[in-house]
């Protein structure tokens, strides 16, 4: 089931611009997230591909049809949202029984499909309860085989996992990832939670202001963002950028010098955190700064250095970091192969 | 709480149920009472009970079927209420559009101009549609006032169920209609039922309009009581058995259903 959003505009009666001629196109099968801050446009494209919405401009197509006019019962997609919505006066088994019985679908068949989804998501033992007796994680399952008993050809979800504690939060991650590789299913995932779109997207929609930023697949996106705001959003802790000059192959900014392959002129340097090198300081390339904070996150130390440019830098290493305290100097070393350019005024990536 | 004040509640509690039934409890006497202890300048307590009043006037004077055109109409203005309120409430709970609160607030204003100002404009109105002395003008007066209570209660309600239940229902299928009908109403039906027995109670007890829309067909109870005034004088015995019977069930309905006002009207934390 191929989607595409063509130019689709939304904009909200107080004037907000929530979607600014977006285009994005996705295919069958695939497990897309639409990644971006509060207020990116994430939730409107979910809403508008569900049909809750209507665009102000542009077409929505699926499998080649224009549905932008199309209610949401025709659409063929399935939904699950934030609070769940489920159905405080039906039974878990009716909530997720409720799609068929629209349809009209036989009561022999309705029981065994509540069933046999109910058994894929591991609710089977409370079909019997009402929502309001169920923890977080269970309701959120139900939600989900509400979503997928009648088999829709498109799942929708919007943020659901972030009404959940951290730990179950990890483990409907795995069941998710676990659910998209059983059904041949197209999943539309909405999260401002860039580990959450790491871990589940084939590729992700990264959104700002309204606009897409970059879509590519989880890895591309950490490897070679399109643009500054990606690489400030992707990875935990954020890249490193720094705003400097080039000037006879090394690039300064404050304490930061390092030998770059690039003409003279402005630009930001970009290095995540996992690669800066602790190095000796005789190390051709070194450069020497001191640490304004240390964090033990077993098994990795962050160190946070304050530049005198401004920026902090932070550097995240598994090496034994003991010796080090803050407030003392330690060498550095930025390797070639894993600094990202971008233009200074633009931001775009420059290779 | 300390003892004196647990006593001092109590006596504050025993003299306004003193105070709020004894006019009740007399009337209950009075409908078994005589003429002539009726009449009585000292008021008696005890007396030789008399059964004649309530077939004096439900069945001599035919008042019996006001008890059933007081159903009819306080069923139908519920009814109809209901109908056309609670989609206006949903409307208001989920929908913006301009001059909405403005609106909303013109639904109430119908309840600040006393009732008996519209009264004669109201009995013109009827007299061109052609439906003094029906039911049907009752039951549209006494929608006029109850709609708003309806659309002023239930908007609340609506607005406690999330937004997500309606869309959830019309990605599982069903149509914005649909939604409502099958999804949001029963999901309010505690906040629906309690204003529905609040519309019934003040249709049943409401005599201006329809003493001034209805004289003979059609009327209801409370508008048979003046008609026991007589030349002769006021038949006091039977005034009382028909308040009796218009108030009666009434309470009976309202104790039986108390417990379902209460949560009704305290509706909310419909959580997902």
């Amino acid at each position: 089931m191929a989607v595409s959003f063509k130019q689709v505009t939304k904009r909200f009666a107080d004037g907000t611009v929530a979607l600014d001629h977006l285009d994005l196109d996705f295919e069958l099968g695939e497990f897309v997230v639409l990644l971006g801050p509060s207020g990116s446009g994430k939730t409107t494209a979910c809403r508008l591909l569900a049909g809750l919405e209507q665009p102000s401009s542009g077409r929505i197509e699926i499998d080649g049809k224009d549905v932008t006019n199309v209610p949401p019962r025709f659409r063929g997609i399935g939904m699950v949202f934030q609070n769940y919505a489920l159905y405080s006066h039906k039974s878990v088994f009716e909530n997720i029984a409720y799609p068929l019985r629209i349809r009209k679908v036989p009561a022999a068949d309705i029981e065994r499909s509540v069933r046999d989804v109910a058994d894929l998501l591991r609710i089977g033992d409370y079909l019997k309860r009402k929502p309001a007796q169920l923890s977080g994680g269970q309701a959120q399952r139900v939600a989900v085989a509400r979503a997928l008993v009648w088999e829709p050809a498109i799942c929708l979800m919007d943020e659901p996992l972030s009404n959940l504690d951290a730990l179950l939060r990890l483990h409907m991650r795995t069941e998710l990832n676990r659910l998209h590789r059983k059904l041949d299913k197209t999943f539309v995932f909405v999260t401002h939670d860039q580990e959450e779109a790491m871990t589940l997207a084939t590729r992700i929609a990264v959104l700002k202001d309204g606009r897409l930023v970059q879509f590519d697949e989880p890895k591309t996106i950490y490897r070679k963002p399109a643009n500054r705001f990606v690489a400030e959003f992707m990875g935990r802790p954020a890249m490193n950028t720094i705003d400097g000059m080039v000037e006879g192959g090394v690039f300064r900014a404050g304490a930061v010098a390092c030998p770059v392959d690039r003409s003279d002129g402005p630009v930001t340097l970009g290095i995540r955190p996992e690669q800066i090198e602790l190095a000796a300081a005789s190390t051709p390339g070194a450069m020497t700064l001191t640490v304004d904070v240390k964090e033990a996150v077993e098994p990795d130390t962050l160190l946070i250095f304050q530049n005198s440019g401004g920026n902090a830098i932070t550097l995240r290493t598994q090496a034994n970091c003991d010796a080090i305290e803050a407030g003392q100097p330690v060498s550095l070393a930025f390797p070639k192969s894993a600094l990202h350019y971008f233009d200074a005024r633009t931001g775009q990536r420059v290779e | 709480m300390s003892k004196s004040w647990k006593i001092l509640a109590f006596g504050i509690l025993a003299c306004v149920l003193v105070i709020a039934l004894t006019p009740y409890v007399w009337i209950l006497l009075t409908s078994f009472k005589g003429r002539l202890d009726i009449l009585s300048p000292q008021p008696t307590w005890f007396f030789t009970p008399t059964f004649a009043n309530y077939p004096a006037v439900f069945i001599d004077k035919e008042y019996l079927p006001l008890v059933f055109n007081s159903l009819i109409i306080a069923c139908g203005s519920t009814a109809l209420s209901i109908m056309i309120g609670a989609p206006a409430a949903y409307v208001f709970a989920r929908t913006d559009f301009a001059g909405k609160e403005d609106l909303f607030f013109f639904f109430l204003t119908t309840r600040m101009a006393p009732p008996i100002s519209i009264a004669v404009p109201l009995f013109l109105f009827f007299t061109t549609l052609g439906l003094t002395d029906t039911i049907y003008a009752v039951v549209i007066a006494h929608t006029t006032f109850n709609l708003s209570l309806v659309v002023w209660m239930m908007r609340g309600f609506f607005a406690e169920i999330p937004k997500e239940i309606d869309e959830a229902a019309m990605m599982d299928g069903r149509s914005k209609l649909g939604a409502f009908v099958r999804v949001i109403v029963p999901l309010a039906a505690p906040g629906l039922a309690a204003t529905a027995v609040l519309c019934f109670i003040m249709s049943w007890n409401e005599f201006l309009y329809a003493f001034i829309l209805v004289a003979f067909e059609g009327r209801p109870l409370t508008v048979g009581i003046p008609g026991l005034i007589t030349p002769h004088g006021t038949l006091w015995g039977q005034v009382a058995a028909v308040a009796v019977v218009a108030t009666l069930p009434i309470i009976v309905f309202t104790f039986l259903v108390q417990k379902h006002l209460v949560r009704g009207l305290t509706f909310g934390a419909v959580k997902g």
